[in-house]
């Protein structure tokens, strides 16, 4: 069985789900009617040809037969996610990470599609379980969402004060080096002291022998 | 799938694998229905009788036969098709619309989608499930016999054919109708059930289709024969080589074959030049 047509098939079922879930993707698939755009990631054996009209159809190009489309973008995945910035396109086309041949405006196009896709997920999860839990469960979700953001902000601040006031009464390296110096001369004294002091009691012990014999 | 196209497979030869030009029938009369030999005259409508009577179960049939793989073996048709915007199809035995569904939204409002059947009953429910979808606009029906296509030559830039070459009375002379049809340049595909490559697979595919599939065909549309006949239909049908080579004799070019699921189904496809 052929797994391109699995996979291109699964591409094609997801774009339009989402897709139909934001009514106002219609008139950005509108500008697109009649395009298509060829897609060669480097990690896919096979290039996926997208063909808009009122829906997206995702096709597979076969080896034997090379199908560019209006717009044709050969990349790797990695390259993939840098395009979400559009300045880095034309230090990403002189890298050779990324071959763009037709009009560019069509990938631009669907990036924009895809990327601004608003998709009410309560709305949806209403469908299904009715409005009050769907409610409740996205409040109770944002609530979590906006407890754990919280948190993470005052631990990045906890942080980043501890990090500056540590800093300001942190010793400088020169004295911690003086330091680690006069412990050497103080250790170095204790040691000639207590030399010195077995020295004394060795002498102390043999006067008194001398004496008695 | 059509039925006129069904009328009758040919008195040929696909069995030995010989072209559909040499009728191994003893009388040139006769042709198969199946395995049965009927008379070339009775067959058009005994197949047209099959398909009257499993129009209406057909889509939920083939995907129960196949466990929805036919929609992967049309995937991989559409694929080949090399199908753009403004493009002339013709999905031929279209039956129920599967191809010209997808089609019509490739080719886009400047192109023309012919969804033709011989069966007006396959036509009708095809026609009403795709207007049921929205697709209207770029699609015609009509119902055509195979070997008299009445359209002008060189017309289509693609002439697709799914399941339905083996019904057709004349293979060899659809070929010929379709090559006229077909623009220069243009290409044909022919998705249709083959020779698997396995012995094993043969084995238990055989098994599959004249033991459970006319079962299943009495259980969902409370008949068994169209079944079995479908079963017969295929085992008659030409093999790989043979397909290939009568489509070259009727003058395509850059003839290939793709086998899918193991030479269950295979894909043909030839271009004019």
């Amino acid at each position: 069985m052929p797994a391109a047509q699995l996979v291109s098939s699964a591409i094609e079922r997801v774009l339009n789900h989402l897709l139909k879930l934001d009514s106002d993707s219609a008139s950005g698939l509108k500008k697109l009617a009649g395009k298509q755009l060829s897609v060669a990631v480097h990690e896919l054996p096979w290039p996926l040809i997208f063909n808009f009209s009122d829906r997206v159809d995702v096709l597979v190009g076969m080896p034997d037969e090379e199908v560019k489309g209006d717009c044709h973008l050969a990349l790797s995945i990695a390259t993939l996610q840098k395009l979400k910035d559009t300045s880095q396109i034309t230090r990403l086309i002189q890298n050779n990470d990324l071959v763009l041949e037709g009009d560019l405006k069509v990938a631009q196009q669907f990036s924009q599609l895809i990327s601004e896709l608003e998709i009410d997920w309560e709305e949806q999860l209403s469908q299904y379980t009715g409005d009050l839990v769907a409610h409740k469960a996205f409040a109770f979700g944002k609530k979590l969402v906006q407890n754990t953001q919280a948190q993470a902000n005052r631990l990045v601040a906890t942080l980043a004060d501890a990090a500056i006031e540590e800093k300001r009464i942190a010793a400088p390296p020169i004295l911690v080096v003086d330091f680690c110096d006069q412990v050497n001369e103080l250790r170095s004294a204790t040691d000639r002291l207590e030399a010195k002091l077995n020295r004394l009691e060795r002498q102390s012990t043999t006067k008194p022998n001398k004496q008695s014999s | 799938m059509s039925n006129n196209q069904v009328s009758d497979s040919n008195v040929d030869s696909s069995e030995t694998g010989q072209t559909s030009s040499t009728p191994n029938s003893p009388d040139s009369n006769q042709t198969h229905f199946g395995f049965k030999q009927v008379d070339k005259a009775e067959k058009a409508s005994m197949v047209a009788g099959v398909f009257h009577s499993v129009a209406a179960k057909y889509d939920i049939m083939n995907d129960l036969m196949s466990m929805g793989v036919h929609r992967i073996w049309k995937r991989f048709t559409i694929d080949c098709s090399g199908v753009r915007a403004g493009h002339k199809v013709l999905d031929l035995a279209g039956g129920t619309g599967d191809l010209a569904a997808k089609f019509s939204k490739l080719v886009g409002e400047n192109g023309q989608v012919v969804l033709a059947d011989i069966n007006n009953a396959m036509l009708q429910v095809g026609r009403e499930k795709l207007r049921n979808k929205g697709i209207v606009g770029n699609l015609e029906y009509v119902q055509a016999n195979a070997e008299m296509l009445p359209f002008p030559d060189n017309h289509f830039d693609v002439i697709t054919i799914a399941f339905g070459l083996r019904n057709v009375t004349d293979k060899d002379k659809a070929l010929a109708s379709m090559y006229r049809v077909l623009k220069p340049g243009g290409r044909l595909l022919v998705l249709e059930f083959s020779k698997p490559q396995n012995e094993m697979l043969t084995k238990a595919y055989d098994l599959y289709s004249f033991h459970l599939l006319p079962k299943m065909g009495q259980l969902v549309a409370n008949d068994s024969e169209s079944y079995q006949y479908l079963a017969e239909s295929i085992r008659m049908h030409p093999d790989q080589e043979t397909l290939k080579g009568m489509m070259e004799t009727a003058g395509f070019e850059q003839t290939s074959f793709h086998n899918l699921t193991g030479g269950i189904v295979a894909l043909h496809r030839g271009f004019k030049f």
